[in-house]
């Protein structure tokens, strides 16, 4: 971001109006999925699922010179492909979901196995973070590009990508807000779901759909980083103060949108990645409930 | 057993286990309204396996379960309910009248005034805003109590309702409970180790034993003798309570 600083506020956020605003519906919705994800004690997925996520995109670079000769990309050539990333965003966004929903489906076909699910996760994290970077030298494009999504420079985010990004957000709020009363009776108490008569194995179905789509294309379109900062950090700094489920959503949205805003002026003030900054001020929201805990 | 037409359950020649493997068999068993069960027999000996096969979360191996009662009221243990959920008391009975709404629909205002009653009839009102993690277990009891009541049961089920309270709080359960069985004339089927309050609250046993079922009046199975010929086989437990 060099000379940043020489253009005014206004202009700065007009000129990134796409990036803060994708910013902003990921500050929405990402904490109602960490809710859930916190409550169910799976927050470890909203760290190991983008890095999944991640290792998608940058394979879809390592196969993009055989997918462009064998299979075709609307016309699209390798140079162009790998110049502007925007011309293939579907195909990465495929390739994203891919990882992602093999990631999660493995982790829960292993899940029936037993044994210790934060060691799974653990494990899952390390291999898609090993993977990433592999697949990054592998890449056409290079070791730049992989450091770039794993920054979170999310400023270069355009209307085509804000526009896909808050369709499928807007998708899984919806979703949220439909069934959030079948997801919380599913989570807290299965079996009295199953009692009242309750589709269990659907409405759980539809809780990783909707992880799937939320973390996919989040990754995509806003790289990990603000992704586990605004999956985890949110909720887990809400719960210390939230005294009902009605207040525990409202206040993890709450500061899901002020770790945004308070990102958006750390990275704007100090030169930051923007993405990485939103995850730090999330950071920094957990120490009054932290402290309030200890006092 | 022989099932008349009131009867609200009826299990005929069931088997329940997990997989292939039955747990317990040929389980032939009605409950009318008005009845006050209690099911106990030694550790690892199919109780839960058998209440859970009667709920209808374990399908039958064998044979056949008609549930007829209306609505069937479903007590977890409360152990079974994590605390890291900041749910209020209100809210978890509110969850007792989520099987009746879809989608965006508001919680009518009548569920919210009923969910009230039945606080009220359990005795927690008074501690309807506050966070269900923070009851004593007897209080968390009798609100998993009140939400079961929400649905309006002609039969109520519940795991172990008495294991790990206080005896004041086992008795206030045990109170709510007969006061129910009796005024509403509520059938009951409790699980539970704890012979003794068995004996002195329930009408009738199911006595679980290697794989199978007996049947009788809670005070003369579980009389003293009749405790030591039962028991006999298996080896009294340390976990069960006299």
């Amino acid at each position: 971001m060099d000379g940043l600083e020489a253009i005014p506020w206004s202009e700065r956020i007009s000129l990134f109006r796409y990036a803060l605003l994708s910013a902003l519906v990921a500050g929405t919705v990402c904490p109602l999925l960490g809710v859930f994800l916190h409550v169910r004690r799976t927050s470890f997925y909203g760290i190991a699922l983008p890095q999944f996520a991640t290792a998608g995109v940058v394979f879809g670079f390592v196969a993009l010179p055989w997918w462009i000769e064998h299979v075709g990309l609307g016309g699209v050539d390798l140079a162009e492909a790998t110049r502007d990333s925007h011309a293939v965003m579907n195909y990465h966004l495929a390739w994203s979901n891919v990882f992602t929903f093999g990631g999660l489906f493995a982790l829960l076909a292993l899940s029936r196995r037993g044994g210790s699910e934060v060691g799974r996760v653990a494990g899952a994290f390390a291999i898609a973070a090993a993977a990433t970077l592999l697949f990054g030298r592998m890449s056409p494009v290079g070791k730049g590009f992989v450091d770039e999504l794993i920054a979170g420079e999310l400023l270069g985010v355009g209307l085509h990508e804000f526009e896909t990004l808050a369709v499928l957000y807007g998708l899984a709020a919806l979703l949220f807000v439909l069934f959030r009363r079948d997801l919380l009776l599913v989570s807290y108490d299965r079996e009295s779901a199953q009692v009242l008569g309750k589709r269990v194995f659907a409405i759980e179905a539809l809780l990783t759909l909707v992880t799937g789509i939320v973390v996919s294309s989040g990754t995509m379109f806003l790289g990990p980083v603000i992704l586990f900062g605004l999956i985890v950090l949110p909720a887990i700094a809400a719960r210390a103060w939230a005294r009902s489920m009605s207040s525990y959503y409202v206040l993890a949205i709450g500061f899901g949108l002020l770790a945004v805003v308070l990102g958006v002026v750390a990275s704007f003030e100090f030169d930051l990645p923007l993405g990485a900054a939103i995850a730090g001020a999330a950071a920094v929201l957990l120490l009054p409930g932290f402290l309030a805990r200890r006092g | 057993m022989s099932a008349n037409d009131s009867a609200l359950l009826v299990a005929q020649h069931a088997a329940f286990g997990y997989g292939r493997r039955a747990v317990v068999s040929n389980v032939d068993l009605a409950i009318e309204p008005g009845d006050f069960l209690g099911i106990v027999g030694p550790n690892g000996a199919g109780k839960t396996t058998l209440f859970r096969g009667l709920l209808g979360l374990l399908p039958p191996l064998e044979g056949r379960v008609e549930r007829r009662a209306r609505a069937i009221g479903y007590v977890p243990q409360r152990e079974a309910l994590d605390a890291l959920f900041p749910v209020t008391v209100e809210e978890v009975v509110q969850m007792g009248a989520f099987g009746k709404l879809r989608g965006l629909r508001r919680l009518p205002a009548s569920e919210r005034e009923r969910a009230i009653a039945c606080l009220e009839r359990v005795g927690l009102a008074d501690r309807r805003s506050a966070p269900f993690s923070t009851l004593s277990g007897g209080q968390r009891q009798r609100g998993l109590i009140a939400r079961a009541l929400m649905v309006e049961p002609e039969l109520m089920l519940l795991d172990e309702p008495t294991t790990g309270v206080d005896r004041a709080a086992q008795a206030r359960i045990l109170e709510l409970l007969v006061e129910l069985n009796a005024s509403r004339r509520l059938a009951v089927l409790l699980v539970s180790h704890q012979i003794s309050m068995v004996r002195s609250t329930v009408q009738r046993v199911l006595w679980v034993a290697d794989g199978r079922v007996r049947a009788g009046r809670a005070a003369e199975m579980l009389a003293p003798e009749n405790l030591d010929k039962l028991y006999s086989a298996v080896g009294r437990p340390a976990g069960d309570e006299e």
